[in-house]
């Protein structure tokens, strides 16, 4: 056995446990899941179930722990683990499954096969066969944590540069956008982009929220490659510097895996609770809005709006009703996607799959179930709280010639407030602002 | 220094991670000791782009800001 597949099956061992034991046990081969997996939506091959992809990692299993397995492995369907075979495993689990969920959601038996895709990932992450990028994103992630003095200063007089346009759209002279600023009630984390910057800046600074910003992006690479170690140093990051601050709350950007991983994974992997709340910039906006803190336009936004569920954030993060009430508030003519919210289809670009340009064209193929369903509702904007997403959407865009507007709800709210909230004068520039 | 040393890549308009990405992309096509001179549009690089050249052991030769929105940096392959 070669070490790369004898570190593979270690994993694999360390994994075992009741999730993932009953994933691979319990399956009864319905394929009900079928119809659930956008793959399958976009081109019905057997490959493309769930349920094949399942049986892949349970012909390792039963070779490892079936008796039958061992003896007379073609009865049982059993496969032992060689090099190939990984790099086969490896390539489904990272080209072939967005881990967006749906298939569990449908299964009558509820059979988790993201788990074992992410157990096939962390396999595969161990033994070196992990797409490069993703690797090397979650590296450069951990080390802008070990090393943030190569980047501080001249991330600091960027945001500081970002005053005086923060100050003109709001019209408030006093707007700041301070970087880790001690005292801050809340800690905002966006992503690496001033989009994901500005239009919160100025939705916080119009609701008089006493904020900083931090010097980390909410994106975890480590989630993607199923690597608890890279996944945590990743996260302490933001864990760290929240605490140090002493914030009460740690507003994550329109971010799905993020804020999956940072609201309910992140707290197992420090061993209990945060002493800081997180929520996600959508459900910010929303309380915003409950409190009166927001003057908005109700009919801001003309056009026809659709919402697409980010599966990390609708899914696997409960963050369903929050957006639509945010863009009901400023949308008169918005209309639902079918199905949406927890039966929401994967738009194909989870999972890191956006990051990969190896798969790119399997990911638009694997995404053409989302186009149409974009298509039918007749919206000239598409909302999505996720930036992977809103990556994948603008593919998509393209490709299959949605012409379509794809924007953050941030985006939309800041086109809706009202001169109270916002300086008139600087309707240009608030546009380029968020255009940029 | 003849084109097979240098290799400008422009990068303007690309959102987070998408930079790295290509960055990490052409750096694979170029030899050992040669540079990328690339230019950006995305603030978020004064970030990533030391963060991923010190972790995937290349060197950041210069990163300046060259204009309103517009980011030049200097990579040279090591490895
Ligand atoms: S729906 Fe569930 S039980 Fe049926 S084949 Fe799919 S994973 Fe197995
Ligand atoms: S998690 Fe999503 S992409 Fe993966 S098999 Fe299930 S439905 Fe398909």
């Amino acid at each position: 056995m070669s070490d790369m597949v004898e570190t593979a099956l270690g994993v694999f061992e360390r994994q075992l446990g009741r999730p993932l034991e009953a994933a691979l046990e319990v399956c009864a081969r319905c394929g009900v899941c079928a119809e659930a997996c956008h793959y399958f939506q976009a081109e019905p091959t057997v490959e493309n179930t769930p349920v094949a992809r399942g049986e892949a990692l349970r012909r390792v299993y039963r070779a490892e722990h079936d008796f039958l397995g061992r003896i007379a492995p073609w009865w049982v369907g059993a496969e032992r683990l060689d090099e190939a075979s990984l790099t086969r495993l490896a390539e489904t689990a990272f080209s072939r499954c967005t881990l967006c969920r749906r298939c569990t959601f449908n299964c009558p038996l509820g059979v988790d096969t993201p788990l074992m895709m992410r157990a096939v990932r962390a396999m595969a992450t161990a033994a070196g066969v992990a797409p490069e990028i993703l690797v090397m994103l979650a590296d450069a992630a951990i080390e802008k944590g070990r090393s943030p003095e190569i980047f501080r200063d001249l991330f600091i007089e960027q945001m500081t540069d970002l005053e005086p346009e923060l100050r003109q759209v709001t019209g408030n002279p006093q707007a700041r956008l301070s970087v880790e600023r001690p005292g801050a009630r809340v800690l905002y984390v966006a992503l690496a982009g001033v989009h994901t910057i500005l239009p919160p800046a100025i939705i916080f600074t119009a609701a008089g929220e006493d904020w900083t910003l931090s010097l980390f992006e909410a994106a975890n690479y480590g989630v993607f490659l199923a690597d608890p170690g890279r996944a945590k140093q990743i996260a302490a990051r933001i864990v760290d510097e929240a605490k140090g601050l002493g914030v009460e709350e740690v507003v994550l950007a329109e971010c799905g895996h993020a804020y999956a991983a940072l609201r309910w994974e992140a707290p197992t992997w420090f061993g209990g609770s945060f002493p800081f709340r997180v929520v996600s910039l959508v459900e910010k906006i929303d309380t915003y809005l409950t409190q009166g803190r927001l003057n908005l336009d109700p009919r801001a936004v003309r056009e026809r709006v659709t919402y697409h569920d980010s599966c990390n954030m609708a899914r696997s993060g409960g963050v369903i009703e929050e957006p639509r009430r945010v863009l009901r508030a400023i949308a008169p003519d918005f209309v639902e996607m079918t199905p949406n919210r927890h039966e929401a289809l994967c738009c194909g670009g989870g999972g890191g799959l956006v990051a990969l340009p190896e798969y790119e064209d399997l990911r638009l193929r694997a995404g053409k179930p989302k186009a149409d369903q974009v298509r039918r509702t007749g919206a000239r904007t598409v909302v999505a709280a996720c930036e992977n997403c809103r990556l994948q959407l603008g593919d998509l865009n393209r490709h299959y010639g949605l012409e379509v507007e794809i924007s953050a709800v941030a985006d939309l709210v800041v086109r809706a407030m009202r001169p109270a909230d916002l300086n008139e004068e600087a309707v240009s520039v608030r546009a380029e602002a968020i255009a940029a | 220094m003849s084109d097979k040393s240098r290799t400008v890549l422009d990068l303007k308009g690309l959102l987070c991670p998408m930079p790295v990405v290509k960055l990490a992309l052409a750096m694979k096509t170029i030899p050992v000791g040669a540079i990328i001179e690339a230019t950006a549009s995305d603030p978020g690089v004064v970030a990533d782009i030391p963060a991923w050249a010190r972790s995937s052991g290349n060197e950041l030769v210069t990163l300046d800001k060259v204009a309103d929105k517009e980011f030049r940096f200097v990579v040279k392959r090591l490895k």
